[in-house]
């Protein structure tokens, strides 16, 4: 990581420490970047842009706020032709309107949900910065223990990616479209106030740089790597609306549908893991015999093997049970009913082949707990329920946890397998799209980097769950 | 339990002819012991490494299941008892671990038991945990976590605990052997006053101060069999066995 924690500093700060150049650079550029925002951003705004083709009719579109239309590109998209030229007409925005907060409100109310997104990464993000970085001094001078390293981390990313941001602002106004950008003649260049914003996050960005080795905490942790592919996401979008915008709007729903099935299934996974741990480490041979049997055979079946018996086999066993028992007709005609649709079937098959694993995470970590635990909570008169349920299992579960997070997330992976059950998940969207358009490196891409966000997040959440539950102190 | 002690007279542990063995009989921890504690009695139980102590005190309480042999606890013979549980609420034991719960603070520690299995409730516990925690010496550490505490208050935190269900006999299965020496006198003391008040207790020690002390009665085993049990005063004047003269002349130097 970037920090060296041997030169972490583990002292208070003294009175002329706290009025050092360190806090008065983060304190003066966040000021400036708040106080830019009162002065004009962009004084001139594309209203509507006229697009003629050399074969195809013309189009025309109107632009509400900042740009959201790529317009570029989608009017080539509609019109299927040759450019022949782009006509803008640019609108006069005078006042308060054109500040930064003019242009931030006006924003807000934006037509569309992705408009949105776009507007708070834009012009919401250095505005955070600012907030973060004026938190920092002035918690660390009102506070006694010193510096407020918690603070150092995050505001050092959101102040740099603030830079960032208001570059993206700029790109917004001409829509990323070099095209209306010469079509507007320098009239869309940034006014006096983005400027000084940019200006003012860089005195912050280097007074907190300054300050990194106040902290103890990793710099670049695994939110903001989330927080950075989250980012390409949107930036692909933006950017490249045709075909990213396309392909996010067609796997949206499969990453609902994957969640759903992790979410699900993982459920049920902690219940079969805890119910298989506990059965492997009873005194009861035949609960032994069967839950070493369960975790024994499942871990030695591949998981796409064991979906596609559960998607393909099952059901003809049930029908072939129902052939058997015809003299039975009350089973027969149960059997003969019952269905599997695939999106049970994909539980069901995560939920066998994970609680195996989780079945041995449990054990593990219930055997990891000493037995004097059990054997002095016995000696108190607690059942072996009550001793398993207060004291025992609350210890295991720290031991339990990591490694039942981390099954979390490669079950998150692990779910793209359920894919060939006709399942529409994030993955199988992903071949859908490919197959209509083509286009496998911008699929495969984009299906990737929302994995990636799914799963970043989880560990971090995961990692988070651990610190909450550690009891020595 | 129904049946009072003082009406009966009958001691309120009975050993019938224990005997308990590991390795499917290869290693005899326990060989034909029989033994009679009295109410009120406090027993000291010595003798050298692997000869059975542990084993046998882990028999009264049914944590070590014996081969053969009978366990009655006052009147209720445990072999018998579907009562298992119950019975155990009447034997506090104390590990030579602590075996504190780690998860718990130490007023939690000496409640947990009494809210699930005495069914108490959160206010009743809480006072009985603080009244006990008094009486340990230690009323201040109550919000602590185990980790935070020395040995020896470790230790009295697991006596209040064991004390907390209102046992009618204590076990100590080498109390202090884990302490520093600064911290057994502060452990010794509280058990004292518990043979102070009256508490039948069977006390693993090689502490031979407390079983001058507080013991009516030391019991030397050997080898998984009782070999001497006779009063303080008689042990340490004339021991009768060649094997205890031995092992005292190792303890006492
Ligand atoms: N769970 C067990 N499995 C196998 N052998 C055991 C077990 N518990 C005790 N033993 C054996 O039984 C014998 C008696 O053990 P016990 O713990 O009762 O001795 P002790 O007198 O308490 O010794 P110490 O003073 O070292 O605590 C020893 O040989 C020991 O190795
Ligand atoms: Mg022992």
């Amino acid at each position: 990581m970037l920090l060296d924690r041997s030169r972490f500093r583990d002292h208070r700060l003294s009175h002329s420490e706290r009025r050092n150049w360190r806090f008065m650079l983060t304190l003066i550029g966040a000021l400036v970047l708040f106080l830019a925002y009162f002065l004009p951003f962009f004084q001139t705004r594309i209203a509507s842009a006229h697009t003629t083709f050399i074969e195809d009719p013309a189009v025309t579109l109107e632009f509400p706020v900042l740009i959201h239309g790529q317009h570029a590109t989608h009017a080539k998209t509609l019109g299927n032709g040759q450019l022949e030229s782009v006509e803008v007409s640019l609108e006069k925005v005078n006042g308060v309107a054109s500040t930064g907060w003019g242009w931030l409100f006006r924003s807000l109310g934006a037509p569309d949900r992705g408009a949105l997104v776009s507007f708070i990464v834009t012009m919401a993000i250095p505005l955070v910065g600012a907030a973060l970085g004026a938190l920092l001094v002035v918690r660390s001078y009102v506070r006694e223990a010193g510096v407020a390293e918690k603070l150092i981390p995050a505001s050092l990313i959101i102040s740099a990616l603030s830079m960032l941001s208001l570059g993206f602002a700029w790109c917004h106004q001409v829509d990323f479209s070099t095209y209306l950008y010469a079509q507007s003649n320098g009239a869309l260049n940034p006014g006096i106030g983005l400027w000084t914003a940019v200006i003012g996050a860089a005195l912050m960005t280097a007074g907190i740089w300054s300050l990194r080795h106040e902290t103890r905490r990793d710099l670049l942790n695994w939110w903001s790597l989330a927080f950075v592919v989250a980012l390409t996401i949107w930036l692909l979008i933006r950017v490249r609306p045709y075909p990213y915008l396309e392909i996010w709007r067609f796997i949206g729903d499969g990453i609902l549908v994957t969640l759903r099935i992790v979410i699900t299934s993982y459920g049920f996974i902690l219940l079969v893991s805890l119910l298989g741990g506990l059965g492997r480490i009873s005194h009861n041979r035949i609960i032994y015999g069967i839950s070493t049997l369960y975790v024994e055979l499942i871990r030695g079946i591949p998981l796409l093997v064991q979906l596609l018996f559960i998607w393909f086999a099952l059901p003809n066993m049930f029908r072939a049970v129902g052939e058997a028992t015809q003299q039975y007709p009350a089973i027969s005609a149960w059997f003969g009913q019952l269905r599997l649709n695939e999106y049970t079937a994909a539980v069901m098959g995560l939920t066998v082949c994970y609680g195996a694993y989780g079945a041995e995470i449990f054990r593990a970590g219930i055997s990891s707990i000493h037995r004097g635990q059990m054997e002095a909570a016995r000696s108190l008169g607690m059942s072996s329920f009550q001793a398993m349920r207060h004291i025992v299992l609350p210890q295991a579960v720290r031991v339990i946890l990591p490694p039942i997070g981390n099954e979390f997330v490669a079950l998150i992976k692990d779910s793209s397998l359920v894919s060939v059950l006709a399942v529409s998940d994030l993955t199988r969207r992903g071949r859908e799209y490919m197959a209509r358009t083509f286009l496998s490196f911008d699929t495969w891409i984009m299906v990737a980097l929302c994995y990636l966000v799914l799963t970043l997040v989880s560990s971090r959440i995961v990692e988070f769950l651990e610190s909450k539950t550690r009891f020595e102190r | 339990m129904e049946r009072s002690i003082e009406e009966t007279d009958v001691p309120i542990i009975q050993i019938r002819h224990l005997r308990k063995s590991y390795y499917h009989g290869k290693l005899v921890a326990l060989d034909d012991v029989s033994l009679d504690v009295p109410q009120g009695q406090v027993a000291v139980v010595i003798g050298p490494s692997g000869s059975g102590k542990s084993t046998m005190l882990r028999c009264l309480n049914y944590l070590e299941i014996p081969d053969s042999g009978e366990v009655i606890i006052d009147g209720i013979a445990l072999a018998h008892a579907s009562r298992l549980n119950e019975v155990r609420t009447e034997i506090g034991m104390v590990f030579q671990q602590f075996n504190l719960f780690p998860h718990l603070s130490v007023l939690e520690n000496i409640m947990m038991a009494q809210r699930i299995v005495r069914k108490r409730n959160r206010q009743e516990a809480q006072e009985v945990a603080e009244e006990l925690l008094n009486k340990v010496g230690i009323p201040d550490k109550a919000g602590a976590y185990p980790i935070q505490l020395s040995g020896g208050q470790q230790q009295r935190v697991a006596i209040a605990r064991a004390l907390a269900m209102q046992p009618k006999i204590m076990l100590f299965d080498e109390p202090t052997s884990a302490l520093d020496p600064e911290m057994i006198k502060e452990v010794l003391d509280v058990m004292l006053q518990l043979a102070q008040d009256g508490m039948t207790m069977v006390v693993v020690s090689h502490e031979m101060g407390f079983a001058r002390n507080a013991a009516d009665r030391v019991i030397f085993m050997d080898d998984g069999k009782v070999i001497e049990d006779t009063t303080p005063e008689e042990l340490f004047r004339a021991p009768k066995h060649e094997r205890t003269k031995e092992f005292l002349g190792k303890i006492l130097h």
